[in-house]
């Protein structure tokens, strides 16, 4: 019994070593590997603050910097910094101890969560370069930001939901011209989605209402399952847009186990990263390529253009954004929505539609147009 | 306006989210209510809820069997709380230490079992198949009385597990010899001690029910509430528990109706964010508004009622 409970709690006490430093297994072993052909080949060293698997930003960025790495662009390392509050405490030196090493030609990092930790680092080192994406908080000159036109990329899933939820040859599509956002928290950032969302969906539907409601935390599906549902039964929502995270799964779920509603996913394919079931009422999903514009910014270093000290916004025509054409929504979408939505692709990268964005606007008209659609 | 929102609260809907919310809360406080009987702060209740919710999608994921899953999360609900026990009794590290590091564990620890387990790391959404999801009852006759039916039938196998639990936990304490010996342990463990009751024992056994119990409402989160795990689902729940096994006088009857309240109070915020003009940051505080009233309610009465019992002494 005593040995049994000594191995327990060794174990118990290893995992959550483990859990703490296990980060570093993802090292790339193979250095070395890389063709060196004319170019140069860049160090990058990519710090993830929480891990891969994320089926979303921090995967969609390993996938671009493998794909640069496998033309022979690029060697990189990616170090896996952990998510929990207790991590935290470690980002600042892990971002410390890179820096200092002076290995790297760019360290890359991303997120809302990271703008101060990398402020404090990259004025320590103001040789050393970095990259941070969808973060648009300050300006350094060694640091380049990357940022994702989401109130672009909202107005693409605004159309495509403001005239879908009036297709009632849908299945579970309603005639009333409702449908919902559930939001992460009530920021800037979030906004900035529902913004164009807004406006998107009064592009197809002028009467169209909205009903927006925000989660308050990133990782309680269950709360978001309340909302959604008060949504769905109260306000008869068929289509619900879910920008939270983690949260947003629970307004999928609200739908299927409803039975009267679609989900939209966010900043990646969403599809992909659930049960059949769920997949099954995921109509689409509105992606930000964080990959694609880590290729991109190297294509345009590789040029000769540095974007470090600049605000850099990414937007359809650089690939930036996206929305899912493929699956559910190839196979369900009316022929008339599509071209729709084709048409909205086309007119935002050509500008001929200017969305207005959330950051930085201090008159609150986000605030009043939400308001104003209400049902 | 509050036409709107009277429309909505006097809904089935809104009765059936009250339960639905409730729920977790329920089995956590009432885990929490014999903990403290038994003289120990059970404050890793969030920790071992994290971990049960991920074992449970586990199991049941491995056996395809929901049962199995559930089982499963109370069994690592017991050795969690086991663990901590060892700790807390054994090695005499303080109990709220020992809390926290299992709080700890449930944050980061559980992405690395995770991990270690299935290759996956944010959340097991892609694992999720029908057969993993705890059944919901219809009860036969209550489910057709109109709105009474809505409201009280149709609810997963856990939450009827939760409120039957409310009665099972008062038997425990004050119906068995068990329960007397925990009590006896929590009032004084001296005296109880003196008389020849195992303090320790009956330590470890309050622990073991209540990691129990956690498990359940950790099974009940990641297998009903949610439809999957993911990071940090428990959001807070273990913690607001706490707060209403103290509301509840650390009675079960009394931390079922705290829970109730609790939950009333987040149905209501939900309503309440689909209306114009409340910000979701207001609605977010309704339920610790509720909270607060509710204790200055109850304090007041308390203040009242021992005035008067002080006024008939003189």
């Amino acid at each position: 019994m005593k040995k049994l409970l000594s191995m327990l709690l060794a174990s118990a006490l290893a995992v959550s070593m483990l859990a703490g430093c296990g980060s570093k297994a993802n090292t790339d072993a193979n250095k070395g590997d890389a063709a060196e052909g004319d170019k140069k080949v860049y160090k990058v060293c990519n710090l993830v603050n929480g891990t891969l698997g994320d089926k979303s930003f921090f995967d969609s960025a390993q996938a671009g910097l493998e794909k640069l790495k496998a033309d022979g662009r690029i060697d990189f390392k990616t170090i896996e910094m952990g998510g929990t509050t207790e991590d935290q405490a470690k980002w600042q030196g892990y971002l410390e101890e890179v820096s200092a090493s002076g290995e790297y030609d760019l360290i890359i990092c991303g997120t809302y969560q990271m703008p101060d930790y990398l402020k404090n680092v990259a004025e320590q080192f103001p040789d050393q370069k970095y990259l941070i994406y969808d973060d648009t908080t300050y300006t350094l000159p060694n640091v380049a930001n990357l940022s994702y036109a989401q109130n672009d990329l909202g107005y693409l899933v605004g159309v495509y939901a403001g005239a879908m939820t009036t297709e009632t040859s849908v299945e579970g599509i309603n005639e009333d011209a409702v449908i919902g956002f559930v939001g992460g928290v009530d920021s800037p950032v979030i906004n900035d989605f529902l913004y164009g969302f807004i406006l998107g969906a009064q592009n197809s539907n002028p009467d169209i209402k909205i009903d927006t409601r925000y989660v308050n935390s990133y990782v309680d599906p269950a709360k978001a399952k309340e909302l959604a549902e008060s949504m769905i039964n109260d306000k008869k929502c068929d289509i619900i847009w879910g920008v939270a995270g983690n949260s947003g799964n629970g307004a999928a779920e609200a739908a299927l186990e409803t039975g009267k509603a679609y989900f939209i996913g966010v900043d990646s394919d969403q599809e992909l990263t659930f049960s059949p079931e769920m997949a099954a009422i995921t109509l689409t999903s509105g992606l930000k390529n964080i990959g694609n514009s880590l290729v991109w910014f190297f294509d345009e270093w590789d040029k000769g253009v540095e974007h470090f000290g600049q605000q850099t916004l990414l937007g359809m025509k650089e690939g930036g954004i996206g929305v899912v054409t493929d699956k559910n929504y190839d196979s369900k979408t009316p022929a008339a929505v599509k071209e729709k939505v084709t048409a909205a692709i086309d007119a935002i990268s050509k500008g001929e539609v200017v969305v207005p964005t959330a950051i930085g606007n201090e008159t609150n008209e986000v605030q009043q147009l939400r308001e104003s659609v209400k049902p | 306006m509050f036409e709107q929102l009277i429309n909505m609260v006097f809904s089935a809907s809104f009765g059936y989210s009250i339960i639905r919310i409730t729920s977790p809360i329920l089995f956590a406080a009432l885990a929490a209510v014999v903990a403290e009987k038994g003289g120990v702060v059970n404050i890793g209740l969030e920790g071992i809820m994290m971990i049960s919710a991920l074992f449970g999608v586990l199991f049941s994921y491995w056996t395809n069997s929901w049962l199995l899953g559930v089982l499963g999360a109370v069994v690592i609900g017991i050795l969690v709380a086991m663990i901590m026990a060892v700790f807390a009794l054994k090695l005499k590290t303080d109990i709220i230490l020992s809390g926290i590091a299992v709080n700890l564990l449930g944050g980061g620890g559980t992405v690395f079992l995770l991990y270690l387990f299935t290759g996956l790391k944010g959340n097991t959404a892609s694992l999720t198949t029908p057969n993993m999801l705890t059944p919901k009852i219809h009860i036969p006759l209550l489910k057709d009385i109109p709105v009474i039916g809505q409201i009280f039938s149709g609810h997963s196998v856990l939450t009827y597990v939760a409120f039957l639990l409310v009665f099972l936990v008062w038997i425990l304490l004050y119906k068995t010899a068990m329960g007397l010996r925990i009590r006896a342990v929590g009032e004084n463990s001296h005296a109880a001690d003196s008389v020849g009751v195992s303090v320790l024992r009956t330590q470890y056994i309050a622990l073991a029910i209540s990691g129990a119990l956690a498990g359940l409402g950790g099974a009940y989160m990641s297998m009903y509430y949610s439809q999957s795990w993911n990071i940090g689902i428990v959001a807070g729940r273990g913690f607001i528990a706490l707060a209403a096994q103290a509301m509840g006088q650390g009675e079960p009857v009394g931390a079922m109706l705290a829970s109730l309240l609790f939950g009333f109070a987040s149905a209501l915020g939900s309503k309440m964010e689909g209306m114009q003009g409340f910000s979701s940051y207001l609605v977010a505080s309704i339920p610790y508004a509720v909270t607060i009233i509710g204790l200055v309610i109850y304090a007041l009465s308390t203040l009242k009622r021992v005035k008067r019992f002080r006024d008939k002494a003189k």
